[in-house]
């Protein structure tokens, strides 16, 4: 039983991981690509047929470089901190349910690493812990760039978590429960909570910008004032776990949001065409997939039309907007569910 | 030996050799981050415990909120002022005097008391609705206080740290 | 049936409702006021008395519990809740005349919302019938103080005090809460009934039970400033503001006296004995084995005779205070050795009148730093003949604290001393007069200042506002009436004796 569990966990896990890592090669293609077209240029399209070889190729020249570590440097905590940021990224993903279960091998597989009981909180705390890796690698790296970076990124992710903690709440007090996959079940037919939690999603939206350190949100890598943000002091393959943690964040992001707001992997009404199980199933994946492309692109699209915020407007924004709109959600929510029950 | 006291005493040799760091430690640095895998450790022997609630706001709030602004205060004054932070040893006689004696007591105490061992009960799967309901019918008072405790915290800190 | 128990426990939750409600006005308040306004006060002051107002009104209701036995609505509590309000009140009214407090740094903000956070602390100590209720309540009131006692960030004094709050605070609280992880390791209960029953009806090791009852006495030993968690008390009083250091020394001390006698009479009871022993005489009944009446006993002696010796050499009239108040909170604790109503009531009437003793002699001290611009004793010489009202004031504040008959700290000793000796205590009580006669030294030694050398320099007279005077004389009559018609206090000292649990 607890082998059987361990084999199909391990099956579960691989596959997850590799899927991730490929999703975040092909969204910094993606994020070029797309950049490009905004900026009505080309992007990469030398390597392979429309340039689909660059990531490899992007990942080879990381790996081949030289790993500079600066003199001064804490060592242990400088190596140690690419590592929390990929780890923390990764581990995310783990309660996403990516589909309903699956008849394989017959038996039924759960499409979802492990079904949390507490699932949200789960993802929270370790959005939460994100932030170390990026405050360690600002300090370890002894350089005032670096330190003001780790130090701006950590005050901007305490900042919005909060926000986004509390934007969570009115699904939680929709649906009653804190698992995920509780979570998509009840956004059947119409009911997506995008419809019914417009404002939880705004604020859930934002938050998830700024927990992921992206545009308009990337202040902690200002190019202008910051040369490169936390990660100056990082080459060869620890710069390329930032890289890759900052995309997986990104898509682990956007399945995130997708799960709670936008019915995960609901196909509103697959149910009534009558379909075999099994393609059912494998429906269902694919718009889970969809879903999160969509987001993902949504990510990069926003990146390249919106300008960054100033430092102070972004405090304003998520102490004085974000929080008091999160907290007026809770109390209309649950002052509409007490309404509608009785 | 099974899978549960397998990972029973990796979180507890990681809450042990971690909190041994963090009073051992003669770099204040090193001690605060120690202190993150003792939380992370107790965190885990929570989950254990089938406190799953309590485990991840262990994480959440320790974790990732309150050892962050530990480690910031800590990092801010030794970086950013210069002043070497350290700990010393001082009295070391009498104090392992005092250390021994202390824990022997404690040792001996832990050992000899019959300590009021609860049955293990079944646990529904997630504590989270006994909590909630545990928070709004038995626990309301010190609930609500808690939250005065925390608004009048809040003020305090506002104040002292607000320029005037 | 639940949303039953709980508007039942509401409705006889009014006072501590009103200082909550009370906080939170006078948040906002502050937010549309900015300047220096007295709006914030009485706003506090109308929220206590309407908080004294409703305590009224529980004045017959019957002993219980409410919030599924989480506080206690009983005599006991009432009687501090009527001496916290009064003295928050007063403290208050201090605030308004305190030069110090109205001097261009300081800003009202936030120390009236603190004040009654503290008193509403003091509340919810008097009447926790449940460890984790008791300790939420110390941390409401040790939290305000904390800030209370830094209130001059700009002083280097205030913020030294603070400081040292703090970690004296926080280490003592930590100390408490292990103990109470202990009893509950014994027990399995935070409900002080049920640990008095697991632990009438169970044997249990009794060494773990008295390092618990040590590490819970270092959190009340700090709120009570007894030796030998006393050793922030002197840097506290001397560096807070003036009023805070009054409040200090009356509000939490009393609220950490009600929150020792509860715990040790309810939670140590031996269950299912009755009150009357052979003797014929009125006794709580203690769980056999358990010396903590001795343990008392020793912290008693300790906390006056190291008071009343150290404050022999203080020259700064706060500092001098300050011991002043240890050496007072070793007299209260003398009584609490004899586990018996009479003791109990003594304990409480002395309580009531060193509230007005107390912030009697503080309000002098303030008006003297006020005028004076000083608070050495050396340099009080002569200033009787300049201000006598005040002095003759601080004369009686001082008379009573050392308990020279026609006071009201004569009474308060006198209840104190004859409950010891009833009870078979004489050897206690003679260390309680020895010290008396001790603290007498210092007390006259601040009078001979004032009254028996002539000023030098400057001899004009030094008058105060008709304010200053009314409210002077407010604490000193009380102090010499008291001490000559005491028969209403004394009764309702012996009312209040009814502690919830307790037969």
């Amino acid at each position: 039983m607890i082998t059987e569990l361990i084999i199909t966990s391990t099956i579960k896990i691989t596959l997850v991981i590799i899927v991730i890592l490929t999703g975040v090669a092909y969204s910094v293609y993606a994020e070029r690509r797309i950049s490009a077209l905004i900026q009505n240029r080309i992007g990469p399209n030398r390597v392979g047929p429309a340039g689909l070889l660059q990531p490899i190729a992007d990942v080879l020249k990381l790996l081949l470089k030289e790993d500079i570590v600066p003199a001064k440097a804490t060592k242990p905590i400088h190596t140690l901190a690419p590592m929390i940021s990929i780890f923390v990224a990764l581990c995310t993903i783990a309660v996403v349910p990516f589909g309903d279960s699956i008849h394989l091998f017959s038996r039924d597989i759960r499409l979802q690493i492990a079904d949390v009981n507490i699932g949200i909180l789960y993802i929270l705390a370790l959005t939460s812990l994100g932030v170390y890796g990026i405050t360690l690698s600002g300090w370890s790296s002894n350089n005032k760039y670096s330190l003001f970076g780790g130090l701006r990124s950590s005050a901007q992710m305490i900042s919005y978590e909060l926000s986004m903690g509390l934007s969570v709440v009115g699904v939680i007090l929709m649906t009653g429960s804190l698992s995920l996959q509780d979570i998509v079940l009840h956004q059947f037919g119409w009911k997506w909570n995008i419809i019914l939690q417009p404002i939880g999603f705004i604020t859930f939206l934002v938050a998830a910008f700024a927990e992921t350190n992206r545009a308009p949100f990337d202040l902690p890598e200002a190019e202008p004032e910051l040369v490169g943000g936390y990660h100056t002091e990082y080459s060869s393959m620890k710069f390329a776990l930032f890289f890759l943690a900052e995309y997986a964040n990104m898509i682990v992001s956007s399945t995130v949001i997708v799960t709670l707001f936008l019915g995960g992997w609901q196909f509103p009404y697959l149910q009534t065409f009558g379909l075999p199980p099994l393609v059912v199933s494998l429906l269902q994946v694919f718009t889970f997939v969809i879903k999160v492309v969509a987001m993902i692109v949504f990510f990069i699209w926003v990146r390249w039309s919106i300008p960054r915020f100033r430092y102070d407007q972004l405090m304003n924004l998520g102490w004085k907007v974000m929080l008091p709109l999160a907290l007026a959600n809770i109390v209309i929510t649950a002052l509409l569910i007490a309404i509608f029950r009785s | 030996m099974n899978y549960y006291e397998i990972i029973f005493y990796v979180f507890a040799v990681l809450t042990v050799v971690s909190a041994g760091v963090v009073v051992f430690s003669r770099n204040i640095i090193y001690s605060a981050f120690a202190l993150l895998f003792t939380f992370t450790g107790v965190a885990g022997i929570y989950v254990l415990l089938n406190a799953d609630f309590i485990a991840i706001t262990q994480l959440l709030i320790y974790v990732g909120g309150i050892m962050i602004l530990l480690i910031f205060g800590v990092m801010l004054t030794t970086n950013v002022t210069n002043v070497e932070i350290t700990t010393q040893t001082l009295k070391a006689l009498p104090a392992t005097i005092v250390v021994a004696i202390v824990s022997a007591l404690l040792v001996s105490t832990m050992v000899s008391t019959k300590w009021a061992v609860k049955d293990p009960i079944s646990v529904e799967s997630t504590t989270i609705n006994q909590i909630g309901e545990l928070l709004l019918t038995k626990y309301l008072l010190p609930f609500e206080i808690a939250s005065i405790v925390l608004l009048i915290a809040m003020m305090g800190a506002a104040f002292l740290a607000r320029k005037n | 049936m639940l949303t039953q128990q709980i508007l039942d426990g509401l409705s006889k939750f009014y006072p501590e409702t009103i200082l909550s409600v009370t906080i939170l006005v006078i948040v906002f308040v502050e937010l549309f006021f900015k300047k220096k306004t007295r709006v914030s006060g009485w706003i506090a002051m109308a929220g206590l008395a309407a908080a004294m107002l409703f305590t009224f009104l529980q004045v017959n209701i019957p002993a219980q519990t409410i919030f599924f036995q989480m506080v206690a609505v009983d005599p006991f509590s009432y009687f501090f809740k009527v001496l916290l309000i009064l003295s928050g009140f007063l403290i208050v009214l201090f605030t308004f005349l305190s030069d110090e407090i109205r001097s261009s740094e300081f800003k009202t903000q936030e120390y009236y919302a603190l004040l009654i956070a503290l008193t509403l602390g003091g509340f919810l100590m008097a009447s926790s019938v449940n460890l984790l209720m008791m300790y939420l309540a110390l941390e409401l009131s040790s939290l305000s103080s904390y800030v209370l006692a830094g209130y001059f960030k700009k002083s280097n004094r205030s913020s030294e005090a603070a400081l040292k709050y703090v970690i004296y605070g926080g280490v003592s609280s930590g100390l408490m809460l292990f103990g109470i992880s202990l009893i509950y390791g014994i027990c399995g209960s935070l409900d002080m009934f049920a640990i008095s029953a697991y632990l009438s009806a169970n044997p249990v090791n009794l060494i773990t039970l008295l390092i618990a009852i040590f590490l819970m006495l270092a959190g009340f030993g700090y709120k009570i400033s007894a030796v030998p968690f006393h050793f922030w008390t002197p840097d506290v009083y001397e560096g807070s503001p003036m009023p805070v250091t009054a409040l200090l020394s009356v509000s939490s001390k009393a609220a950490g006296f009600a929150m020792l006698i509860r715990f040790f009479l309810v939670a140590f009871q031996n269950a299912g004995h009755p009150t009357i022993t052979t003797e014929g005489l009125h006794q709580y009944i203690t769980l056999p084995g358990l010396h903590w009446p001795e343990v008392i006993a020793v912290i008693a002696v300790a906390t006056m005779t190291l008071g009343n010796v150290v404050a022999i050499w203080q020259d700064n009239l706060k500092r001098l205070l300050a011991y002043s108040s240890i050496a007072q909170a070793g007299y209260m604790l003398l009584a609490f050795v004899v586990v018996s109503p009479q003791g109990i009531s003594a304990m409480l009437t002395y309580l009531a009148v060193y509230l007005f003793m107390n912030l009697g002699a503080f309000f002098a001290a303030i008006l003297i730093s006020n005028k004076y611009k000083t608070e050495n004793i050396e340099e009080m010489k002569g200033i009787g003949y300049r201000s006598p009202l005040l002095c003759v004031s601080m004369a009686v504040f001082m008379l009573s604290l050392s308990g020279i008959p026609m006071t009201a700290g004569f009474i308060g000793k006198f209840y104190i001393f004859s409950a010891l000796i009833n009870n078979g205590y004489i050897w206690l009580a003679i260390i309680g007069l020895m010290n008396s006669v001790v603290s007498l030294y210092y007390y006259i030694k601040i009078l001979k200042n004032m009254f028996l050398i002539r000023p030098q320099g400057d001899t004009g007279a030094v008058s105060f506002g008709a304010g200053y005077s009314v409210l002077l004389l407010a604490l000193a009559i009380p102090t010499i009436v008291l001490g000559i018609f005491f028969g209403p206090l004394t009764k309702f000292a012996e009312y209040s004796v009814q502690i919830f649990g307790l037969k």
